[in-house]
């Protein structure tokens, strides 16, 4: 056998290696997926039916949910836009807090800056859901129980500490020449943050904006914590509702789901680039 | 990004004249400084050192300690914990790092693929967790339909068996995590230096070869730093076990993050739920200063 | 940013003028009240709610803010709320007699109402009246925590065309304890034998929400263990008739389990997913702590009235009737509430006995009504056309009933909370104890908590 096939054998193997690796990946990947789809296209009696396809293919459910027209969606778009308020104010707060600190931190050289770093590190290792009885409590203090304030509050806690990493990462790259020139033409620091740091980190306030947005559009235990009213819960509360009920209107529950979930697979999309990118800014060094 | 898109490039021009060019005051720059300092310095003690400060207090009463270890849910949910925390981070990040080197393969069948591979992670959790447990259903589920249709016989009892639950929230957690690690570790091999493989190759150094001699040495601190954090994050993993197995059957699938909140808020002991919450901090410490030290390195930053 | 601080200026300002002029606050009835109301199984339920609080908004001239949540939640951020003490005004939770007020009115966390059931007391069925006497630690005695709004005791469901597939009729399902139970476990041997994937037995063991409890307690009372709290709250699990008796229950609950006669998932089910298995044919008779099976079957006649048979729970083994445990659905109003005047003024509307008929009948008779008058005066409660609602009235409200024992002490919440009987079953079903071993376990857990509830 010479090389040359036997280097032609081992390409082809590896090529079938790659198409069984990816038709496993592609059935893993969709199946929960796809049941989401199943459930949501069929009809609300067919909930329990023993089929593996949808028996009644109805974009019923999807109607229904568009038009609020089921007892247990009736206030939908409402939380939806509750949910959207919550992720955009995320979205823009930590931004706005992860920017001024890293600026601090790594433009203005301040000596307390491991300070900073440090309690951002130790946010950043706290697992979420552990304070959850405490902050209960607290938000009461600060009277903000049913107010999606106190939902904004503990996601941008939550979000600030990687937002303040990734930017620091990230802000390295820019030279410090830049500052040191408009320093000597006399710019103040907030000219110096708002005329070149921002600009230049662009990218990584896309990603970050984007990863905020995400971790908000997830959250469950501290939305239904802390929100009650109707007109103040998140959807994933909303559809927390759907699982007591005497019926099973789970077609409902997944179309309202679904559309849920169109929104970050839209931003993750369009963003992905620099979202991969930006998130992994720092890999391994060297 | 509405920062930037209001800022014109003209705006960048220095408007100052050189006149003011002596050094500026220190104490206006540290004034500056403490002003950009303050919002997080606002958030940290409003809402992490209030919060873990009272949480600590809350947690402080002997006698809840007392009333968590006499209860036989807690050394289960314990095991629970370890369990999950061992099998569902180290599988996971096996598999995004094998799965990292298939996606560094050139072409466009694998962009399409790293496409549709990251829908877990884009599609919100709440309805993906209710999803698999539906899907897990032993009586209508989509699975044990498809086991149905395929051998007419029915398939195991997903969500009803101790051992199946735990595996299902284990299954549920690595599909919806999968997908970012493997991102970060895709990041990782591209910083590797091509010429290193190339070099390798024309030595006839084999695909596993370099694998352990090139990969795996460069990756390690990286992959390491990622096992930590992602330990950490799982521990505090409450959606992946509520929506999936709910704590069943017979409350033996509960980790400590969701019997905290089923003490403090189903049994209304909110002691107890932060006592059992802090159960967890033997584990968390060690798991904390390890990774501060590693970080501090400075050869991984995240 | 300066639209804000105008904003602040101009009300800073406007308090200091109305400082200045003393203009009195305004009438405290016109304060909204704050109500959370448990959602009901499915929409009547809530519309029924919902419109009672828009008619005594209209009446009264206070802004109600309802706001309607699933049973389970609700509950937990009820303990939540009163842990912080920022609460709603009132309360309505379906399982709070179980769950929430019998160790929230220990801990003094709730307002007391003997005020508001005294304005209806001549009309409260008995039952109902000691089912809302609570137990107060800090002011060591009992006195009336809830107001009754509504009640069930356990009902049982059966699939009539499946009785009749499996060669038997309505007057084939006998009568007393371990002879009606058995009866279903033929009934399933012989629908598989004609090649359905069906289970004769539908109950809940799950460890979770208040179905398993109900059922659990329900035979414990049939075995003779109905003494198991004294009303004067001591424990009497000592007693060798109530611990046979929790033993029998175990057992007759757990071997059908173990034998394949019910679904496997019981042991993970929440309080609908019996509802859900039986509109799927999955099972032939389900016991249910309401008739809510049979009514949200109403738009379907052939259902109602021809397909599902609802009965109370069998008699004794002896053939005596079987006392049925009545679960009331209380209002509350925890301390802290900003609105009580306002509260206890809806709440006195709410209970006028025509109020309460309407509001009952609206929901569609899910729940029995707490008063007798209603039942005599509307002949609603006892239609003979109707094959459910009469059997309900008569097992709840006519024949001999008692409270649940946290009415006793509070310490029987706890052991609901924590599910120790549910937890029990699946320690025989699970890790393969006996059920005596099972039994002891759960006697030394229980023993466990009326320790931290001492009543003087």
């Amino acid at each position: 056998m010479s090389a040359g096939s036997r280097a032609r054998a081992d390409r082809r193997l590896v090529d079938a290696g790659v198409a069984v690796i990816s038709a496993v990946l592609i059935v893993w990947t969709i199946v929960p997926l796809y049941n989401m789809v199943r459930v949501s296209l069929q009809d609300k009696d067919d909930v329990f039916s023993s089929s593996v396809f949808p028996t009644t293919s109805t974009l019923k459910a999807f109607q229904t949910a568009f038009h609020e027209s089921y007892w247990l969606l009736a206030n939908f778009w409402g939380q939806m836009a509750t949910s959207f308020y919550i992720g955009i104010t995320v979205a823009f707060l930590t931004l706005a807090i992860g920017t001024l600190t890293s600026f601090t931190i790594s433009r203005m050289r301040i000596r307390q800056g491991w300070m900073l770093t440090n309690a951002a590190l130790l946010t950043y290792m706290i697992p979420m859901s552990f304070l959850a009885i405490p902050f209960y409590s607290i938000m009461g203090k600060y009277g903000l129980t049913d107010n999606p304030l106190a939902v904004i509050a503990v996601e941008v806690t939550f979000a600030t500490p990687y937002a303040i990493f990734i930017f620091k990462q990230y802000g390295a790259s820019i030279p410090h020449e830049l500052d040191e020139a408009a320093r000597i033409d006399g710019a103040s620091p907030p000219q110096i943050f708002f005329r070149i740091y921002l600009p230049l980190m662009a990218p990584a306030l896309v990603a970050i904006g984007t990863y905020a947005l995400l971790l908000s559009w997830n959250e469950y235990l501290y939305a239904f914590l802390l929100l009650s009213s109707d007109s103040n819960i998140t959807v994933p509360v909303g559809l927390g509702k759907f699982l007591n009920s005497d019926e099973a209107p789970w077609n409902y529950l997944m179309a309202a789901a679904i559309i849920y979930a169109l929104p970050p697979m839209a931003i993750y999309y369009t963003f992905r680039r620099k979202m991969n990118s930006g998130l992994t800014m720092g890999g391994v060094k060297g | 990004m509405a920062l930037t898109t209001t800022i014109d490039n003209a705006a960048l021009t220095p408007v100052v004249s050189r006149r003011t060019r002596r050094p500026r005051l220190a104490g206006a720059d540290r004034l500056w400084a403490l002003a950009f300092a303050t919002p997080y310095a606002a958030v940290f003690f409003a809402f992490v050192l209030y919060p873990v400060g009272y949480g600590l207090w809350l947690g402080s009463d002997p006698a809840s300690y007392l009333q968590l270890f006499a209860d036989p849910v807690f050394p289960s949910a314990i095991v629970n914990t370890l369990i999950y925390l061992l099998v569902a981070v180290n599988l996971k990040l096996v598999l995004a790092l094998l799965l990292s080197g298939l996606f560094m393969r050139k072409g466009r069948w694998m962009k399409t693929l790293l496409l549709l591979f990251i829908l877990p992670w884009a599609v919100p959790g709440i309805p993906s967790f209710i999803s698999i447990h539906w899907m897990l259903n032993s009586q209508w589920g989509l699975i044990n339909n498809a086991i149905w249709e395929l051998f007419q016989t029915d398939g195991p009892p997903w969500l009803d068996n101790s051992t199946l639950a735990l595996s299902s929230v284990i299954y549920a957690h690595i599909w919806k995590w999968l997908p970012f690690w493997t991102i970060i570790f895709l990041a990782g091999r591209m910083a590797i230096p091509r010429d290193l493989y190339e070099a390798a190759e024309v030595d006839g150094a084999s695909r596993i070869s370099r694998f352990i001699h090139i990969t795996f040495p460069l990756m390690a601190s990286l992959y390491f730093v990622c096992t930590l954090l992602s330990t950490i994050w799982a521990l505090g993993d409450f959606n992946s076990v509520r929506f999936v197995s709910g704590g069943g059957p017979a409350l033996s699938t509960h980790v400590l993050a969701t019997l905290g909140i089923r003490n403090a808020f189903e049994l209304g002991n909110p002691a107890l739920g932060m006592a059992t919450v802090l159960s967890a901090l033997p584990l968390l410490i060690p798991l904390v200063i390890l990774l501060m030290r590693q970080l501090k390195k400075g050869e991984v930053e995240l | 940013m300066t639209r804000l601080s105008r904003r602040h200026t101009i009300a800073g300002m406007s308090a200091l003028t109305a400082a200045a002029t003393f203009k009195p606050r305004p009438a405290k009835a016109a304060e909204p009240v704050t109500v959370w109301w448990t959602q009901g199984y499915y929409e009547a339920e809530n519309q029924a709610v919902t419109d009672a609080m828009k008619a005594w908004e209209k009446t009264s001239g206070t802004k109600v803010n309802l706001t309607i949540m699933n049973g389970p939640d609700l509950i937990s951020k009820m303990i939540a709320a009163m842990q912080v003490g920022d609460v709603p005004d009132l309360v309505h939770a379906v399982t709070g007699d179980r769950f929430l007020v019998p160790r929230a009115a220990w801990d003094d966390k709730l307002v007391d109402l003997s005020d508001v059931v005294d304005t209806q007391k001549n009309e409260f069925h008995k039952t109902a009246l000691d089912s809302s006497r609570f137990y107060n630690q800090a002011l060591k005695k009992y006195s009336y925590y809830t107001v009754p709004i509504k009640c069930s005791t356990l009902m049982e469901e059966v699939w009539r065309p499946l009785i009749e597939d499996a060669g038997f009729s309505d007057n084939d399902i006998p009568k007393t304890q371990d002879a009606y139970f058995d009866f279903f476990q033929v009934v399933q041997d012989r629908l598989r034998g004609n090649g359905k994937r069906i289970y004769g037995l539908g109950y809940s063991m799950a460890t979770k929400e208040a179905d398993s409890g109900t059922l659990f307690h329900s035979f414990l009372v049939a075995y003779g263990g109905a003494g198991i709290v004294a009303p004067n709250g001591k424990l009497d699990i000592d007693d060798p008739a109530v611990r046979k008796a929790a033993m029998t229950a175990l057992d007759r609950l757990t071997g059908p389990y173990k034998k394949g006669y019910v679904p496997p998932g019981a042991i993970n089910w929440g309080d609908v997913d019996n509802n859900n298995a039986f509109f799927a044919k999955q099972i032939v008779m389900t016991p249910n702590a309401t008739i809510s099976i049979a009514v949200a079957q109403m738009e379907k006649p052939d259902q109602y009235y021809k397909q599902v048979i609802t009965q109370g729970i069998p008699n004794g083994n002896d053939g005596k009737p079987v006392l049925g445990i009545v679960s009331v659905s209380p209002c509350l109003i925890p301390k802290g509430a900003k609105n009580i005047d306002g509260a206890k003024e809806l709440l006195k509307a709410f209970i006028q006995p025509d109020n309460l008929n309407k509001y009952l009948k609206e929901t569609r008779g899910r729940f029995l009504p707490v008063m007798m008058s209603n039942v005599k005066n509307d002949p609603y409660w006892q239609d003979p056309a109707d094959p459910h609602r009469p059997v309900a009235v008569d097992f709840g409200l006519i024949r001999p009933t008692m409270p649940w024992w946290m009415a006793y002490n509070p310490a029987y919440s706890a052991v609901l909370s924590e599910q120790i009987w549910a937890q029990a079953e699946a320690n025989i079903t699970q890790k393969n104890m006996t059920p005596e071993q099972a039994t002891e376990e759960a006697v030394s857990r229980i023993k466990a908590i009326f320790e931290r509830f001492q009543i003087a």
